[in-house]
C-alpha cells in the first residue's frame, strides 16, 4: 500500500513537473524530465525509508 | 544582425535560437492575464483551457482533481486555521495555517468539499494520512500550475 501511494505521488508529482518545466521544450525532453523526476522520488524515498526503518520513533 | 537583448550577438545562430525563440507568444491581456489566473485556482486546469492550452488544461483538471478526490476518498481531511493552544505570538496555530494554504490551492474542489462537508468530521482510517498528502500535493501542485498558465498569459512561455 505505502509503496503504491508513493508511486502515485511520484507520477502526479513529475507529470505536473515535467510539463510546466520551461526547459523542457518538446514532448522527448519532457519524458526524459518526467521519469528522471519520477525516479529521484522513488529513489530518495525508498533511501529514505531505509534510513528511517531502524530508528524508533 | 543585432540579437533583440544584445547578449547573444557572438553565439552561433543554432543556439541563440535555443535559448531565444524567435517567434515568441504575444502577450494576453491584462485582463485575459487575471482571468487565466483565477479560472486556474477555481478550476485547476481552467487558466490552461482559457488561454487555448486545451491539452494540457484537461490534464492538470484530471490530476489535481483527481490527486485531491483520492484523498477524500482516503479519508483525508480539509484542514482551518486553528487558534493556537496554548496560546502564543501567533494567533493561529501555524501548522494547520501551513495545512490549509496547502489544501486550498485546490480552490473549488476545497471550497466544494467544505461546502458539503467532505472531510471536515476527521474519520479513524488508517489511510488518512495518505489522503492528507494527496490533498496537500494537489493544492500546491495547482500554485505552480497558476503560475504557468501566468507565464502562457504574459507571453512568457508557450
Amino acid at each position: 500500500m505505502h509503496v503504491l501511494m508513493m508511486s502515485l505521488y511520484a507520477a502526479i508529482a513529475a507529470i505536473v513537473l515535467a510539463t510546466i518545466d520551461p526547459k523542457a521544450e518538446t514532448m522527448r525532453e519532457r519524458l526524459i524530465h518526467g521519469l528522471k523526476i519520477f525516479g529521484w522520488f522513488m529513489g530518495i524515498g525508498l533511501v529514505l525509508s531505509w534510513i528511517l526503518f531502524p530508528i524508533p520513533w | 544582425m543585432q540579437s533583440r537583448d544584445g547578449l547573444t550577438d557572438n553565439v552561433t545562430p543554432q543556439y541563440r535560437e535555443r535559448i531565444i525563440p524567435q517567434d515568441l507568444p504575444t502577450p494576453f491581456s491584462a485582463g485575459r492575464r487575471a482571468l487565466a489566473v483565477a479560472a486556474a485556482w477555481l478550476i485547476p486546469g481552467a487558466g490552461h483551457l482559457s488561454l487555448g492550452r486545451y491539452g494540457r488544461g484537461l490534464m492538470f483538471f484530471v490530476l489535481i482533481v483527481g490527486a485531491f478526490a483520492l484523498g477524500l476518498a482516503l479519508q483525508g481531511r480539509l484542514y482551518w486555521p486553528t487558534v493556537s493552544d496554548p496560546p502564543s505570538m501567533f494567533h493561529f496555530d501555524l501548522i494547520s495555517v501551513l495545512w490549509t494554504f496547502a489544501q486550498i490551492g485546490g480552490g473549488l474542489c476545497y471550497l466544494v468539499s467544505y461546502a458539503f462537508g467532505w472531510g471536515t468530521e476527521p474519520l479513524p482510517a488508517a489511510t488518512n494520512e495518505y489522503g492528507n498528502t494527496f490533498m496537500f500535493l494537489a493544492g500546491l501542485l495547482n500554485y505552480l500550475i497558476i503560475y504557468d498558465a501566468y507565464d502562457i498569459a504574459a507571453g512568457r512561455k508557450r
